[in-house]
């Protein structure tokens, strides 16, 4: 029973789970759907009432009825590296990639269906108030006299992307800014602004959730530090016991978010609280294990080499 | 008109940084050039930068 990891060739984060998976013989495919058609090759026939499949890629090859588990990483876009990409072909690969692996009985981390669900930042902050956690005030809008009043209301504000800096421009970043309430806010009519009430932070707080284990992380903020991925502080990564409201809510949140892995960012306030700022379905996590010495890419190893269909989360049935 | 979250975009510097190491696709994974795995080396990880939080594929918005 095979492993299918769909990531990219550079994603090295992927190769400590699948160093992992060398090390206890447990047989893995990794697969970069950019790659198909062309380097990989997808063959699945229907019959007898099912799909009877095959992948191959780099003289690696897998049966549907060997798929033990699918690990969605770091996956390129279908086809983006056929001779001739195209949306079409992206499309139709897309359909036949994972229309057939939808159909395979299988364990998801994380089924593609509940992911697209997860990326949705308006819907994680339902969902974190949910499953308990405490959520700053949250505006999305295009109204510029909506956002305004907001900023006006709650003083420091922050701006964030909700879906992360323009795709074909891997050059641009987007930190999350923060702004007063005298910043010109015309430009919200032209595409929707996330703005956030500030959480003034003495740390950044990483949870990663894997199956039910739990992994906290813990890095010092500099004194008015906004977003905690860019620029040094000179503080590194420390691991931190996670409190146990906290650990109820994060079950609950990957519960009702049918997933098997996530990982939460948060901001510690003066008082200790955590606070809820989002939850990446597919969040990085090497980082983490290599500044805490985390056992992060084992649990997913032992998640993934497990048998059968993940009970907790029933939609990675199928 | 320029979208307001788009008014706080910065460059982000090299996006295309040679990585020391290079996929192997008998063991799918990297390699360092001595043959090594490249998760052997985790100080070599944390310099290249290629794990944290804003190093997704060109393709993937997940940090």
């Amino acid at each position: 029973m095979t492993v299918l990891i769909l990531t990219s060739e550079e994603d090295v984060t992927a190769d400590m789970v699948v160093a992992r998976l060398h090390e206890t013989g447990t047989p893995v495919m990794r697969l970069d759907p950019a790659d198909l058609p062309g380097k990989a090759v997808l063959s699945a026939d229907f019959a007898h009432g099912d799909f009877d499949g095959h992948l191959s890629v780099n003289g690696h090859v897998l049966s549907m009825g060997g798929l033990r588990s699918v690990w969605v990483r770091r996956p390129g876009e279908p086809a983006a590296h056929a001779s001739h990409p195209s949306p079409w072909l992206t499309a139709e690969t897309r359909q036949a990639l994972y229309g057939m692996l939808y159909s395979a009985a299988t364990r998801w981390m994380n089924h593609p269906r509940n992911a697209d669900q997860a990326r949705l930042k308006p819907w994680q902050l339902r969902v974190a108030h949910l499953s308990g956690f405490a959520v700053p005030p949250t505006v999305f809008t295009t109204a510029p006299r909506v956002a305004q009043q907001f900023a006006r209301e709650h003083g420091d504000v922050v701006v964030k992307s909700a879906s992360g800096p323009p795709p074909g421009e891997p050059g641009l970043a987007l930190p999350t800014t923060l702004i007063g309430p005298d910043a010109d806010f015309s430009g919200v009519a032209a595409g929707p602004a996330l703005l956030q009430r500030y959480i003034a932070k003495r740390a950044d707080i990483r949870l990663t959730c894997v199956g039910t284990r739990l992994f906290a992380a813990r890095k010092t903020a500099e004194p008015g530090q906004v977003d905690g991925r860019y620029g040094d502080t000179g503080h590194s990564w420390e691991p931190v016991p996670v409190p146990d409201r906290i650990g109820k809510s994060a079950h609950e949140y990957v519960r009702l978010a049918g997933l098997a892995y996530a990982a939460f960012d948060f901001a510690e306030d003066e008082d200790g609280i955590w606070w809820f700022l989002e939850c990446n379905q597919s969040g990085q996590f090497g980082f983490v294990e290599l500044e805490t010495g985390q056992p992060v890419s084992e649990a997913v190893a032992q998640w993934l080499a497990q048998r059968g269909p993940d009970r907790r989360t029933p939609e990675s049935r199928r | 008109m320029r979208p307001f979250t788009l008014n706080y975009a910065l460059p982000q510097g090299l996006a295309n940084a040679v990585t020391p190491y290079h996929f192997d696709p008998a063991r799918q994974l990297n390699v360092l050039p001595d043959g090594r795995p490249a998760v052997s080396d985790p100080e070599l990880l944390l310099a290249a930068g290629t794990t944290t939080s804003t190093a997704g594929s060109a393709t993937h918005f997940d940090d």
